[in-house]
């Protein structure tokens, strides 16, 4: 058996596991170690690394920012920022046709930007907006689902931390990908709202009617929007700007908006105990994926089967669109049971360096931007694709009254207008590539 | 007894994660004056020395010392579409499986950890810029390894039990 076999067999043995319900991280662990072994014939090597390679992967710099964004996102929760961003969207927009939801998403789009977790985003923002919508009239069905759909925002809009484990896994600049990210993740927000516009006219008895707020109470409400504003400007602009490194932000923005949740009143001995317990959960699972997916994708690189797919494929004249929309089919298939994160640190390795052998008409590291971010929005469409959608699920279960059914039919238009957003950005890498060739 | 051991690992596991999240904290903390430091440095303020190092020290024990939390509370990320269509006897055998392999890997982690832990011991390694000894972090992340190993085996009796009596167990609720 040769290298590249071994490396070949071990997709469906790593495959089984995760289906029969094994931590994915686990899954990762074990066959990584196991596929090592049969490549040196001794466990001598993988032993050896491993007495490095976790401390080495807990402690690591870069990755440090992801239980710092995590944190900033539980304190922005304590912060009842969620709620004046709600109120300051649903002032402006609340009158129009379905505008309470689309302020919902505008909202979203909004903590998203201080947030790098969409489950985050879609429970904090459900917490805010499902009682509103109900109270407005929306029925449960485009409530959940522009919610859900709306949580996504949580990670297409930088800081993010999916793009994070992206630019580690490829080795691209994070402030780079994080501006790319940023015209997307607006056109998302513009595509759900289009998606509700349409929605309440096909379906006039899905959304009741608010009144219009006088211009005082609209600017008023924008001033209690300053302190997201703040964090916002500080974490993302000093991350762009070159004044911190992204973990430098991350801490920032954690501090600011921990101390803004102390001066609300949200921060105290409870909560504070809660948001680290929900800091732990998240970020735990997350590292002992990344570290699984180190090992497996050690032993890859050892086996040189990405290196010799990539030959390959650069080799056989494939079309690279074409290779490119199969690519991204089968994200989106895969996404429909499987989380994002476990998703990107799986395919990347044995992707990007396939992907980067075709000629896109792009420079290496434009085409890693636009890739990451195309990659980004397929896997968060996995969020919200039935039957494993992760933000559904978030949603469905605050919103009693509503079937897990009718979140399904809610979010289709959404999943429509993300796949429409995917075509577009795959179709014009420059949509995603012109804030990057302005800035730098 | 029995509930005694659990309420025991449950609150262990709660402590490390607390303690963990009490070093990002400090981390938050340090990094915050360290680049406010560096802002002022024309009234003769600078950035902490060597504030990097601080951050890995501080991230490397919080994760090692979250891993207990997520394993008690069963919130591993894993694929439940095949699974939830098999009789609830077949996923209790699998949990039991399951767990037994993550005991099997909290175990060779902790004992690799150690072992790593003694050679940065041995040669007397320091970090390039403060110079505190590399196998203080190494074995500030033993702590929580080795609640890791503890509550992974407390993870296993608890299926085993589980399978036997035929009862489910509580799983925690998703992570956010």
């Amino acid at each position: 058996m040769t290298n590249i076999d071994i490396a070949l067999l071990s997709f469906p043995v790593l495959l089984l596991l995760i289906f029969l319900r094994v931590p994915i991280g686990l899954a990762m662990l074990l066959t990584g170690i196991g596929g090592s072994y049969f490549i040196n014939g001794s466990f001598l090597m993988i032993f050896a690394q491993l007495k490095n390679l976790t401390w080495g992967t807990f402690s690591s710099y870069s990755l440090s920012i992801i239980p710092l964004f995590l944190l900033m996102g539980q304190f922005a929760t304590l912060g009842g920022m969620s709620q004046s961003l709600f109120k300051a969207a649903e002032t402006w927009m609340g009158h129009k046709k379905g505008g309470v939801a689309m302020a919902a998403v505008g909202a979203c789009a909004g903590f998203g930007a201080i947030c790098g977790s969409s489950l985050a985003t879609a429970a904090t923002m459900g917490q805010v907006a499902l009682p509103e919508l109900k109270r407005y009239g929306y029925s449960g069905e485009l409530a959940t689902g522009a919610l859900a759909a709306g949580g996504t925002l949580g990670i297409l809009i930088p800081p993010s931390v999916i793009l994070v484990i992206y630019a580690i896994l490829t080795e691209q600049n994070i402030a780079k990908l994080f501006v790319a990210a940023f015209i997307p993740g607006i056109l998302a927000a513009i595509g759900y709202m289009i998606a509700i516009a349409i929605y309440v006219r096909l379906k006039p008895g899905s959304a009741g009617q608010r009144e219009r707020a006088p211009y005082s109470e609209r600017f008023r409400s924008l001033i209690d929007v300053w302190p997201v504003l703040l964090v916002f400007i500080a974490v993302v602009g000093g991350i762009y700007g070159g004044i911190f490194t992204p973990t430098e932000a991350a801490a920032i923005g954690a501090f600011g908006t921990g101390l803004i949740a102390l001066v609300n009143g949200g921060l105290n001995r409870t909560t504070l105990k809660v948001s680290i317990l929900a800091t732990a959960s998240a970020t735990g699972m997350i590292f002992l994926i990344v570290f699984g997916a180190g090992v497996y994708n050690a032993f890859l690189a050892l086996s040189q089967l990405p290196q010799t797919a990539a030959t390959y494929v650069g080799s056989q004249g494939f079309n690279p669109w074409l290779v490119m929309v199969a690519v991204l089919l089968l994200y989106l298939i895969f996404g429909c049971v499987m989380d994002s994160l476990s998703m990107i640190l799986l395919t990347v390795p044995i992707f990007f360096p396939i992907m980067s052998a075709l000629d896109f008409g792009l420079s290496p590291e434009e085409f890693a931007l636009w890739f990451g971010i195309i990659v980004l929005i397929v896997v968060e469409v996995g969020l919200i694709t039935p039957p494993v959608g992760m933000n559904l699920f978030v949603i469905n279960s605050m919103a009693k009254d509503t079937p897990l059914s009718a979140t399904y039919r809610g979010v289709f238009p959404f999943v429509m207008t993300d796949i429409i957003r995917v075509a577009i950005l795959t179709m014009f890498p420059a949509i995603t590539l012109v804030a990057v060739r302005l800035l730098y | 007894m029995f509930d005694r051991i659990d309420r025991l690992m449950r609150s262990l596991a709660a402590l490390l994660a607390i303690l963990g999240g009490l070093a990002l904290i400090a981390v938050i903390l340090a990094t915050v004056m360290s680049v406010s430091g560096r802002a002022l440095l024309w009234a003769g303020l600078g950035p902490i020395r060597g504030d990097f190092e601080l951050v890995e020290l501080g991230t490397g024990f919080a994760v090692f010392a979250f891993l207990p939390w997520v394993q008690i509370n069963r919130q591993h990320a894993s694929v439940e579409i095949l699974t939830m269509h098999l009789g609830s006897a077949a996923n209790r055998v699998i949990d039991v499986i399951s767990d037994l392999l993550m005991l099997a890997i909290a175990l060779l982690l902790t004992w690799k950890h150690w072992a790593g832990t003694l050679d940065k011991f041995a040669y007397g390694e320091t970090t390039f810029i403060i110079q505190y000894p590399i196998w203080w972090a190494y074995a500030s992340g033993l702590v929580g390894a080795v609640g890791f190993v503890l509550v992974s085996i407390w993870c296993v009796i608890l299926s085993v039990r589980a399978l036997m009596n035929g009862e489910s167990q509580t799983h925690g609720e998703t992570a956010h």
